[in-house]
């Protein structure tokens, strides 16, 4: 059997990258005391359920026992049996679970895995099953989580995240640009990237990936239509825009890999000192300073390049429609996107919690100097500008989207023809 | 070696060539008699009922699929030959097909004939030779997502490869090993040979043991050289197992995926021009929304192209054994 | 024959033994040069698992020799995932998957080869169809089998859908048909059964091809990682391919951890085989009939 595995490596960042989200301004109290899920589901909390994460087990297995002995200490008579999945292969599990009916009670998905299931009935439609629940969270990641495609609420927001953009200043200077005038948006970055290009002779380059959908969304294109039935990135304004990654690409201020990678390959880039701009987390600086200390050294970030304002993505918690068991089921999913659960799992992680005020925690605005505090703030602040992307986009429509950009960047076909494959695939899709 | 559970208690195996427990069998060499009709299907049974439950059965239902549009999650609809039809206008089809074809006509000959020299240098009593051959087959034994990683670690265009050339000054800029769609392609094929050299270095190992050394010793005394001594004992001698090794060799070869889709780091390289068919089949038939239907379609025709390529080449060898 | 050359050694005797001699040092040459090219991969990996933290993994020459050497990589594999549960599962795994393969593949191969019956055509078939089935592509429908039959989420489901491999049973065929036929007759003048013509006569004959399929039923076995990942949902019971996945994790991982944890997969595999070639080689040559 063949075993499909740097897609592990990929869906794997994707968890944590695409996990990156953000959340809006919050104004209010200390962590409201989660309702029970009272007319919520018929049924008394007990009995055993399964919970299934995505990767998280290797680095926080601590957060999430305490988080379940608290549950059960809470609920006598409740067992929850955890189940963490490895990052590769995520979808094809889910999907065989789902198709075997075995689908764990509470499962933790994102816009990507989860507008599938439900839209095969395997989630619960939390508009039907927990009407209330919408004001415990800011009202961005509600709405992030609401899947017009599929009509509504399907899971509780969980983590979101955002991160600074990184910058390798060495590279600016061997280039003859000043280390000092970083950037501030696409404009810029694109005619930094051109003059980069002049003295890198292929070596090294400002940038490491083609446009997604996620990466449009910050520029401004609108990449669906309002109620989400189609997908429009096939408009003048993207056409543009994969004219000038073309003529970038021509010009050599895009690294070849860029064809291929993902932003796997893209962080491997930066790490390697062949790249001058990411999209980064505090994780990723983190990751730089163990494995790249020389590229550490003339590192810079700034707050995340965009044209609209930052966008983020929501990792989300959803409750199997085929549990045995809901009442025990929804109470966990809302125990662990708790204010107070979220808050601690922040703490012990980059990453920022979904629920309304939870941002408002001193933690999230006072920082000791060190980068993780820096990039913590720097996000934080972010966030109440941001929008959190409801674009389902499956792995399926990023890999085609890109391999369709990349034959419109080599040249062997029109752009305007590549963009409306790339769009006709993913409406095929929403259609299923 | 464990009991076997095939056999009845009655035909366990005794250490003395007596017959005392096959009364049946005291009169020698009955013609129809050698055994009972259903012997051969209790030796058959594991490999059997293995096969028929977990490969054949769900290939059936994978045969039936094939005909409707079934999604991972949602039953189909009998669609005739729709998804046939849609392959012929499917450009990623096309791909696919060349690449996969041209992979095996790379391939195939490397691995017929480069393990078979293998096999002779190391086949040889000099000090050492258990130490070359061992390594020979590491890659075999390693791990073919490992090798996978290792590679693209050493090809990448900051990896070990290009760092040397470069420090050679044999270029200036990096090789772009993965990045190039000629490139990525032959450099999956080096890795692709690269593991299966050990792989058929025993089987040939195995069959040159057959070649009866008392062939190479009539030859040399004939005064044969190397090349006659190769040309006629050695190739004939391991001819049935060259036919094997090409049928093997082209089956695997045809149904490429590992090497490329790791090499070009998950993708089917530059805007999916390295795409094999196997890829083309996971890539559309896995994910929560699989195109079941179609992936099934694809995979029948792999199926059809593999059979035939078994056969074509099982059949030359049975033709050379009527010679 | 030693450095010193007798003196009464003839002048052609020397010029063989001369010729000898340059024809083994080029085909030393030429094993120490395919050496180089099969180890040379791995030990490079080796080398970065053992880089200490801080060391640039990209400098330009390479650094081949691990600087600030460290197992620092190692501990954090086991740090990171219950490792040495994971190789015992592999283990157990890989353990009944040969033994079922051999048996398995040894029988039904002396059936294929040496028996005659009505239906062994199409016996044969449906080992050579079970070759081409892509397997990615029947992975629902067989999991859907196994959840069936209620061994899902078990080590037993990993284990029957690969208990005997269709190309090992025809490795066997190919080896048993290898055994002249006069064996077999004798074996019948003999009045031996079956299964005594079996294990007496065919068995020790195949006993390289038998060492064959062990080990390609082995690498196999504990490659295999898209299955397991599939069957099994309890942690505990993870294989070691399965459980390692886990260092490629959610955030980008640290390549020396990466090689220290495709080291973790390889190197028992390596030592393993290192340890047995003898008998492993020696089985090819000994196990094959003359003729």
């Amino acid at each position: 059997m063949l075993s499909f595995n740097r897609r592990v490596l990929a869906t794997g960042a994707a968890a944590a990258a695409v996990a990156l989200s953000l959340a809006a301004c919050g104004v209010g109290s200390p962590a409201a005391e989660e309702p029970q899920a009272s007319g919520a589901a018929e049924g008394e909390i007990t009995g055993e359920i399964s919970f299934q994460t995505w990767n998280l087990k290797a680095s926080f297995e601590d957060y999430f026992n305490g988080v379940i002995d608290d549950f059960e200490a809470e609920h006598p008579g409740t067992t929850v049996k955890w189940i963490d999945q490895p990052a590769e292969g995520y979808a094809d599990k889910l999907s065989a679970d789902a198709a075997g009916g075995t689908l764990p009670d509470v499962v933790n998905i994102d816009r990507g895995t989860g507008s599938p299931l439900a839209e095969a009935g395997m989630l619960l439609n939390l508009d039907e099953a927990d009407p209330e629940a919408g004001p415990d969270f800011l009202a961005s990641a509600w709405d992030g989580n609401d899947w017009t495609d599929v009509g509504g609420h399907y899971a509780y927001p969980w983590y979101l995240n955002t991160g600074p953009s990184l910058f390798n200043t060495a590279l600016f200077e061997k280039a003859g640009l000043d280390p000092k005038a970083i950037p501030t948006n696409y404009d810029e970055l694109y005619d930094a990237a051109l003059q980069m290009a002049e003295k890198s002779n292929g070596k090294f380059a400002m940038l490491g990936v083609l446009p997604g959908t996620e990466m449009m969304e910050k520029y401004g294109i609108e990449v669906m239509n309002a109620d989400q039935t189609e997908y429009t990135f096939n408009g003048p304004e993207a056409v543009a825009l994969v004219e000038k990654y073309k003529e970038m690409y021509e010009a050599g201020a895009i690294l070849p890999e860029a064809l291929t990678d993902d932003y796997v390959g893209e962080g491997e880039n930066f790490n390697s000192g062949r790249l001058a701009f990411m999209d980064g987390s505090a994780y990723a600086i983190q990751n730089l300073k163990d494995n790249a200390p020389s590229v550490y050294k003339s590192l810079v970030y700034t707050k995340q390049i965009t044209n609209t304002g930052p966008v983020g993505y929501s990792q989300s918690v959803a409750v199997s429609a085929g549990s045995e068991n809901k009442a025990t089921a929804i109470a966990f999913a809302k125990f662990v996107t708790n204010a107070e659960n979220q808050v601690e799992f922040a703490k012990q992680v980059n990453i920022f919690p979904s629920t309304e005020g939870s941002l408002d925690d001193e933690y999230f605005h006072t920082s000791d100097g060190s980068d993780d505090a820096e990039v913590r703030v720097m996000s934080a602040e972010q966030l109440p500008d941001a929008l959190i992307s409801r674009t389902p986009g499956s792995e399926a429509l990023k890999t085609e989207t890109r391999d369709q950009i990349a034959q419109a960047v080599l040249g062997k076909k029109p752009v305007q023809e590549a963009l409306d494959a790339a769009v006709a695939f993913g409406n095929e899709q929403l259609q299923g | 070696m464990a009991t076997p559970t095939t056999t009845s208690a009655a035909s366990r195996p005794v250490r003395e060539p007596s017959s005392r427990r096959n009364p049946d069998r005291a009169a020698p060499a009955r013609r129809a008699a050698r055994h009972a009709w259903f012997t051969p299907w209790l030796f058959l049974a594991i490999a059997v009922v293995t096969e028929a439950l977990f490969t054949v059965f769900p290939f059936f239902n994978t045969v039936v699929l094939g005909f409707t549009d079934a999604s991972r999650l949602g039953g189909g609809q009998f669609i005739g030959l729709e998804n046939f039809s849609r392959m012929l206008e499917d450009e990623r089809f096309w791909t696919a097909l060349f690449n996969s074809v041209l992979y095996m006509v790379v391939v195939v000959p490397c691995m017929v004939v480069l393990p078979l020299f293998l096999a002779m240098l190391v086949n040889t009593k000099l000090p050492g030779a258990g130490f070359f051959r061992t390594s020979y087959y590491v890659p075999v034994v390693s791990s073919t997502v490992a090798v996978g990683i290792m590679w693209s670690w050493m090809l990448d265009s900051q990896g070990l490869v290009n760092q040397t050339l470069q420090a050679l000054g044999v270029v200036t800029a990096p090789v772009p090993f993965l990045t190039d769609r000629w490139l990525l392609l032959a450099s999956a094929m080096l890795v692709t040979v690269w593991t299966g050299l050990g792989w058929y270095m025993v089987v040939y190992l195995a069959a040159l043991a057959n070649v009866g050394k008392d062939l190479y010793d009539a030859a040399a005394m004939d005064g044969a050289g190397w090349w006659r001594r190769f040309t006629s004992v050695t190739v004939p001698g391991v001819r049935n197992t060259m036919v094997l090794v090409a049928a093997l060799s082209s089956v695997a070869a045809f149904r490429v995926f590992t090497e490329i889709y790791v090499l070009s780091g998950n993708s089917a390289g530059p805007g999916g021009a390295d795409m094999t068919m196997v890829m083309l089949i996971q890539r559309v038939g896995t994910g929560l929304d699989a195109d079941v239907g179609y992936a099934s379609a694809l995979s029948i025709v792999v199926f059809l192209i593999t059979i035939g390529l078994m056969i074509a080449t099982l059949k030359m060898q049975t033709k050379g054994d009527e010679k | 024959m030693t450095a010193v050359v007798p003196v009464e050694v003839s002048p052609a005797r020397r010029r063989l033994v001369r010729r000898r001699r340059t024809l083994n040092a080029w085909r030393y040459a030429g094993l120490v040069l395919m050496t180089i090219v099969c180890l040379g991969p791995l030990l490079w990996q080796l080398s970065t698992s053992l880089k200490g933290h801080g060391v640039d993994l990209y400098s330009s020459p390479p650094q081949l020799w691990p600087q600030n050497a460290s197992l620092d990589a190692y501990a954090r594999v086991g740090e990171i995932v219950p490792i040495w549960q994971y190789a015992v599962n592999s283990l157990v795994v890989a353990a009944a998957v040969v033994a079922t393969n051999v048996i398995g593949a040894t029988c039904a191969g002396y059936a294929l080869a040496k028996m005659d019956f009505r239906g062994k055509r199409l016996a044969f078939i449906l080992f050579i169809v079970a070759i081409l089935v892509p397997g990615e592509v029947v992975l629902i429908a067989k999991y859907m089998l196994t959840l069936s039959m209620g061994i899902n989420n078990t080590l037993l489901g990993v284990i029957l859908p690969s208990a005997v491999g269709a190309l090992n049973v025809l490795l066997m065929r190919n080896a048993m048909s290898a055994i002249p036929n006069e064996l077999e007759e004798a074996g019948i003048i003999d009045g031996a059964n079956a299964w005594q013509r079996f294990r007496r006569l065919a068995v020790p004959s195949v006993r390289g091809t038998i060492a064959v399929v062990a080990i390609f039923a082995f690498v196999g076995a504990w490659d295999s990682f898209l299955w397991p990942l599939i069957v099994l949902s309890d942690q505990a019971k993870y294989t070691l391919t399965v459980g390692l996945n886990f260092l490629q994790g959610t955030f980008q991982g640290d390549p020396r951890v990466i090689a220290a944890g495709t080291m973790i997969a390889i190197l028992p595999l390596v030592v393993f085989f290192f340890v047995l070639q003898r008998y492993f080689f020696r089985g090819i040559g000994e196990g094959a009939i003359k003729g």
